[in-house]
């Protein structure tokens, strides 16, 4: 499978949405400093997730956010001089991979589980339980294929959805362009 | 971050409390002055100042002295001004919950203004955190997108390393507003005193130190240098972070030796002696016109910790037309590039650019007197002026006269309005941190607390609290303050019965309509106000003719005094840029000439934009 055989238009920059890792201290307090700066403007944010690195000491925030990437790149600089800020990058024209997971609870009467599974397989999404009127649905990509994937099964009736929001790393070290 | 002491602390491994912890490295920190109020909350941590003091009783200097403004705001801008003054870190103390958010302004004003003061708040006991027990305000929250950083004690072991760090990060970099927030519990903690040790932040650490690091290479002035050759007209912004970066004596040596007039914003007043020959006072909504004719003439404008405000920059596509160059250093790289696109720009410390283009061009030459020869015309003909035949006391005139006794040599502290961009207009400043005012923020009731502040740094110098009668009803109950400690310094409230700057405004663009802001009708008597709070001198001048002596009389008092002076209430600021708008518009009133009304190829079209 290759990342860009779902890539969907939504994903990339014209929507301006920017997916941002920063790098911080796991300390409280850090996460509602750094969404503050989004608030604060006025800019809500996309997505978020925030999860330990590999470092313990350090925890890893990535975000989406829908703006101007002038904008993206002044608040990340605003974000580089908090005291509890490691490293913080726009990942958004870099080379690097994302991902996202759904669980996504969708109507799976009798009659219509065989084409529902073909489907799914074409996105390699499995089935985590189920019951005997739904199917709960796992699926990772980056965000094309997840819409894709949502498009698909959509028609049969989504019942309920969570997603976990974008995480994403660099391919290589040295891929990344700094905030600065 | 923190100095590091080479030899063990004389009390390293004893047992004492939290508070004691506190106050020893305060101590530690070279801490000889607190602001502050206490209450509930901070109680163990006063009562281990006034314990510290009676240790000290045999030397005095080893003392803390403790003020006690009438209210926690007074204290922030108490600290605020003892920083400014002195360059060193201002430490304020209050209790939890009003006395916390009541420390808020002072906070963001400092943040706003790069000022580096560390505040120490009371907090309830961390097992009360959260259920709204009395006097707790969420200060974590609250402070956090205020200050440069805010620290929430939960592990007793760290609050000695916490408070040591808070002084790092007040003034490392970019200098700015600390808070520590300590639960009581946590102040009557007792435990071992290590006497070093300090947090780390390491990606912050590893910042600071690519800062300190950063001097500019020899091709990087070389591209500077052939800017400046390549330009007929350069011209220097100075900013705040020219006088917080101790880089005014180097300023002023560049200036010299490449001959390049300078201008200044409103934080850097200071930074070059304003009766030099190239030095064109403030830039901006109100500088003066000569400096912001030169702001639309030069062809090279060299920006040195400033960040084009929008009261500097007006309608910023306009800002500096003909510039074809543009170069910035700061210490902020947030600040490169965030208003103004520039053309050469360096990330570090003034101080230390300075040197490295001086050094890289000791040899260059290039002949600018033509320009400066210019410069020289445009403060001739378009110097600051005003109706000197009024009957009316001009705010101007008062300025000028205190000038004459003051030699730009005192600090000046003001509140914020007219008086303030007169104080920058007309006084002269011949050192840096010697005009105190709240800039970004634009705090009303800032002047008497930073002047009591700054008077504590320098109990020796002539400090004038020079202030509006709206800016004065702020902070009124300081004046008590400044009798208690017995502070000489000199509170001067210009009076035109209301709120000048704003009913400027309303004059212009509301149609006189002078909605909250005449006051002319208010009881309020402040020399009443001044003798019912101790003040020995308390006058207030309403003749012209009395006005020079009455002002010697006042400055030469000994002890605190206060001088009413009703002014001129239609006395209004000129030059003025709207809000907004681009330079070309400046408006310059009947008293100073405008170079617009002479050439007539500027129309005023333009409304005030909604940057108001």
């Amino acid at each position: 499978m290759t990342d860009s055989s779902f890539q969907d238009p939504r994903s990339n920059n014209t929507q301006n949405t920017r997916t941002l890792s920063i790098l911080v201290e796991n300390r409280f307090g850090v996460l509602s400093r750094i969404a503050g700066l989004f608030s604060a403007r006025g800019y809500n944010i996309e997505s978020l997730t925030v999860a330990g690195s590999s470092d313990p000491g350090l925890s890893c925030i990535t975000m989406v956010v829908r703006c101007e990437a002038l904008l993206a790149q002044q608040i990340l600089k605003q974000v580089n001089k908090l005291p509890n800020t490691v490293e913080a990058v726009d990942l958004t024209d870099t080379n690097c991979v994302e991902r996202e997971l759904v669980l996504v609870r969708v109507h799976a009467p009798e009659e219509k589980r065989t084409t529902l599974l073909t489907e799914a397989e074409i996105f390699r999404a499995r089935v985590v339980t189920a019951t005997p009127e739904n199917y709960v649905f796992e699926v990772t990509g980056d965000s094309g294929k997840v819409e894709a994937f949502l498009d698909v099964v959509r028609p049969y009736g989504i019942d309920e959805m969570v997603r976990t929001g974008k995480v994403a790393l660099h391919r290589a070290l040295g891929a990344k362009t700094s905030g600065n | 971050m923190s100095a590091q002491m080479n030899k063990r602390h004389p009390l390293a491994g004893k047992r004492m409390t939290g508070a004691e912890m506190i106050i020893q490295v305060l101590a530690q920190e070279g801490v000889d002055t607190i602001f502050g109020y206490t209450g509930g909350a901070i109680l163990p941590t006063y009562d281990a100042i006034f314990r510290y003091n009676i240790e000290h009783e045999a030397n005095k200097s080893e003392q803390m002295q403790l003020i006690v403004p009438a209210n926690e705001q007074g204290a922030g801008f108490m600290a605020a001004g003892y920083a400014r003054a002195s360059g060193k870190v201002g430490v304020f103390m209050v209790t939890s919950g009003p006395a916390a958010t009541n420390s808020v302004t002072p906070i963001r004003d400092s943040m706003a203004d790069s000022v580096p003061v560390v505040l120490i708040c009371g907090q309830v006991a961390r097992s009360a955190i959260g259920s709204d027990a009395f006097q707790e305000a969420p200060v974590f929250n609250v402070m956090s997108p205020c200050a440069k950083h805010v620290f929430l004690v939960e592990e007793p072991e760290d609050l000695e390393a916490t408070v040591r760090t808070a002084f790092g990060i007040a003034r490392s970099g970019r200098p700015g507003p600390v808070v520590i927030d300590v639960p009581k519990d946590v102040q009557n903690w007792e435990g071992v005193f290590k006497g070093e040790g300090i947090l780390r932040f390491r990606g912050y650490e590893n910042r600071m130190k690519a800062l300190a690091e950063a001097r500019l290479l020899p091709e990087e002035c070389a591209e500077f240098l052939n800017l400046l050759k390549k330009s007929e007209r350069p011209l220097i912004c100075a900013g705040g972070g020219v006088i917080s970066g101790e880089a005014a004596v180097h300023l002023r040596q560049f200036s010299e030796k490449f001959q390049i007039p300078v201008v200044t914003t409103l934080m850097g007043i200071g930074s070059v002696d304003t009766t030099n020959e190239l030095s064109l006072h403030m830039l901006g909504m109100h500088g003066t016109a000569y400096a912001n004719y030169a702001v639309m003439d030069c062809d090279f404008l060299i920006t040195i910790g400033a960040r084009f405000d929008d009261r500097v920059a007006g309608k910023v596509q306009e800002f500096a037309p003909n510039a074809r160059f543009l170069a910035h250093i700061d210490i902020d790289a947030a600040e490169i590039g965030k208003v103004k696109s520039v053309t050469w720009s360096h990330v570090g410390s003034a101080r230390e650019a300075l040197i490295d283009i001086m050094q890289e061009g000791k040899s260059f030459k290039k002949d600018f007197s033509k320009w400066i020869e210019h410069i020289r015309g445009l403060k001739k003909q378009h110097i600051l002026n005003y109706d000197r035949e009024s009957e009316k006391i001009q705010p101007y005139h008062v300025i000028e006269c205190l000038n004459e006794i003051t030699l730009g040599d005192a600090i000046i502290c003001t509140g914020v309005g007219q008086h303030q961009m007169w104080a920058a207009q007309y006084f002269n400043f011949k050192n840096p941190r010697s005009l105190l005012t709240s800039g970004s923020m634009g705090t009303m009731g800032f002047g008497l607390p930073a002047a009591i502040g700054a008077q504590m740094a320098f109990p020796d110098r002539l400090v004038i609290d020079f202030d509006g009668d709206g800016s004065m009803r702020m902070n009124l109950g300081e004046l008590e303050t400044t009798t208690t400690y017995e502070l000489p310094v000199k509170i001067i409230v210009l009076n035109n019965l209301g709120d000048g700057m704003v009913r400027q405004w309303q004059r212009l663009y509301f149609g006189k309509r002078f909605s909250g802001t005449d006051k002319s009708l208010r009881r309020k008597n402040f020399v009443k106000t001044a003798e019912a709070d101790g003040f020995e001198y308390a006058v207030r001048l309403n003749d012209k003719a009395k006005l020079k002596e009455t002002l010697q009389e006042f400055i030469s008092f000994k002890g605190p005094a206060f001088l009413e002076v009703m002014i001129d209430p239609e006395a209004d600021v000129y030059p003025m840029v709207g809000p907004g708008m681009g330079y070309q518009e400046m408006m310059t009133g009947d008293y100073i000439v405008s170079r617009t009304s002479e050439e007539g190829i500027f129309e005023k079209t333009s409304k005030p934009s909604e940057s108001f």
